[in-house]
């Protein structure tokens, strides 16, 4: 079942486009993570699926209901922004169960949450004096509050230390697991995204560009890649470069990423060895398909800027 | 759901107030009002309970004296709590987490205006009625509808500038800008309506101080009430009770369209 469907949508600010033409579907039970380069129209697709933003053009359904000043679905939804905003006076467990009260769950709810996000000794807190980790994280309790169907997080772990982000893709894994909650995040940090996603949606200019399930992608936009680690890799590159079937080639700290005509690969495992042995390099492992989401991203965003792929 | 029906909105109230009022801001402001108006109202019913004038004249001489220093200390507390209540928690994005919750958007503004302007009428109504019902009891019982037309007539301007300040506060979406503006919005309305009635003066013409009482019907009720007696005429116009409450009337029609315009904008157009 779709929870979330967006056609067609469109919207801009001051003549700049935003979004443009922008179709997504959600399915439930998914984790989708919604990556794309900065300016790419993320934030502004999620603050038209909470209802934050009035589409200039198309429509846009979150649990079959349109989300515009919608008080009967946000009890589906849990929401973590950006930036975390909160009435500043207030103590984080008092306001926790304030949100309680307005969500109808039991006050209790409120300890139970900020335990969870390991927040539970800052509960006698003003909000305005937690740091810019532990108001993400008060964020992150805030939207748990009411267990939601669906949470909707954009950069969710901006703002987070290494521990506390891996913390909080274990906790959204369990809850996608346990409580088969749907989540909708935006994220930078791409490694990150494909350990808890099953789904990507990847924008570029206002556009999904591709969407769907990480595996179905992958196989889509990975044939013909091939991860070759050696020990001396510029060398090795310069002599991949002069195959005629070979159509790019670049080298990073982790090796040689070429990329092939599909049906050369078999040709491809034969020729570096070849050329391996000319340059008296070692190979130390050939990958095929793309190994990381960071090359999956690479391949559609350029693709879609008219370079080679 | 069902739970949970009726309690967003009081929360979200409660919320409200919490943050517009907090120690020592209410402290001050309830210590101003105090302060001004028992006061002024003491003054006031000195001043004029012995004059050889009527009954009806001199409670309403009393209550302007009352409201007048009180309504300005009145105005700078809706105006910080426009400016910061609903200004600054569309800059902060305050609004965006509120916009979580099941509540209509126009529910959570209620929630924010019956707390930034509905608390503060009510606190200020309060102490002046008290203060009048303590110092001037013989003045003011005798006369309440005088009391009632007065303050009716008193409340419709600070209402029309808050409802400019509330539409101000969403379009700038800046909590210091908005009351910034708010407070030279009031300086500015308080000459240019000095201006007019010196104008009116000069050409002996009503119209200047007609027009000014559709926006500040307190105008037209001092005259209503000083034509009563000649020694308080500033010229020839002598309105009507009609008039008076045809005045009145206009000034919270555009109070009215000015909130209403809030509303619209804050339900269908508000973007975050």
């Amino acid at each position: 079942m779709a929870i979330v469907v967006a056609e067609n949508l469109a919207k801009s600010y001051g003549g700049v486009k935003a979004v443009n033409d922008l179709n997504l579907t959600l399915k439930e039970d998914t984790t989708t993570g919604l990556i794309g380069p900065n300016g790419a129209g993320k934030t502004t697709t999620i603050k038209m699926i909470l209802g934050l933003l009035k589409p200039d053009r198309g429509k846009v359904e979150v649990f079959g209901e349109n989300p515009w000043d919608n008080p009967k679905i946000r009890p589906l939804i849990g929401v973590v922004h950006e930036k975390a905003f909160f009435p500043s006076h207030q103590k984080t467990l008092d306001y926790l169960e304030r949100t309680c009260r307005i969500f109808g769950v039991p006050e209790t709810r409120a300890s139970e949450v900020l335990k969870l996000i390991d927040l539970q000794d800052a509960n006698n807190r003003q909000i305005n004096a937690l740091s810019a980790g532990m108001l993400q994280k008060f964020s992150i309790a805030h939207a748990l509050i009411h267990s939601p169907k669906l949470i909707v997080a954009d950069e969710m772990t901006a703002n987070l230390d290494p521990q506390a982000r891996i913390s909080l893709f274990d906790l959204v894994l369990q809850l996608h697991k346990d409580q088969n909650v749907t989540f909708l995040m935006s994220s930078h940090i791409l490694p990150e995204l494909s350990r808890v996603c099953d789904s990507v949606a990847i924008m570029n200019q206002g556009r999904v560009l591709a969407a769907g399930k990480l595996s179905e992608l992958y196989e889509k936009y990975s044939a013909g890649t091939i991860r070759v680690s050696a020990d001396k890799p510029e060398e090795l590159a310069n002599e991949i470069k002069t195959l005629a079937y070979v159509r790019k080639v670049e080298v990073d700290v982790r090796g040689i990423l070429v990329q092939v005509q599909g049906q050369d690969e078999n040709s491809f495992y034969e020729d570096v060895s070849r050329l391996a042995k000319k340059v008296d390099a070692k190979i130390q492992g050939i990958e095929t398909g793309s190994a990381s989401i960071e090359e999956l991203y690479n391949r559609v965003v350029r693709g879609s800027e008219g370079g080679r792929a | 759901m069902e739970k949970g029906k009726g309690k967003p909105f009081l929360e979200v109230l409660s919320s409200a107030l919490h943050e517009d009022y907090r120690f020592p801001i209410l402290e001050i402001f309830a210590f101003l009002y105090v302060l001004g108006t028992f006061a002024l109202v003491n003054i006031g019913s000195l001043g004029f309970a012995l004059g050889s004038v009527s009954g009806e004249a001199v409670a309403f001489r009393v209550v302007t004296s009352a409201i007048g220093f009180s309504l300005f200390v009145f105005l700078i507390l809706i105006f910080k709590n426009i400016a910061f209540g609903l200004g600054s928690d569309l800059e902060k994005g305050i609004i965006q987490t509120y916009f979580s919750y099941p509540l209509k958007r126009s529910r959570i503004l209620s929630a924010k205006l019956v707390s930034a302007v509905g608390v503060s009428i009510a606190l200020f109504l309060g102490i002046q009625i008290l203060a009048l019902f303590i110092l001037a009891p013989g003045i003011v019982l005798p006369h309440m509808g005088v009391v009632l037309l007065t303050y009716t007539a008193s409340l419709s301007y600070p209402l029309i500038i808050t409802g400019v300040l509330l539409v101000m506060a969403m379009i700038f979406r800046r909590g210091a800008l908005t009351l910034v503006i708010g407070i030279v919005l009031y300086f500015v309305l308080s000459i240019v309506s000095g201006i007019v009635t010196v104008i009116s003066l000069a050409t002996n013409s009503p119209l200047p101080l007609q027009i000014l009482s559709v926006f500040s019907p307190s105008t037209i009720v001092s005259q209503y009430y000083s034509a009563t007696i000649s020694f308080f005429s500033t010229n020839s116009w002598a309105p009507t009770f009609s008039q008076v409450l045809l005045s009145i009337a206009a000034s919270y029609v555009i109070a009215a369209v000015l909130f209403s315009l809030g509303y619209y904008y804050f339900s269908r157009r508000l973007n975050l």
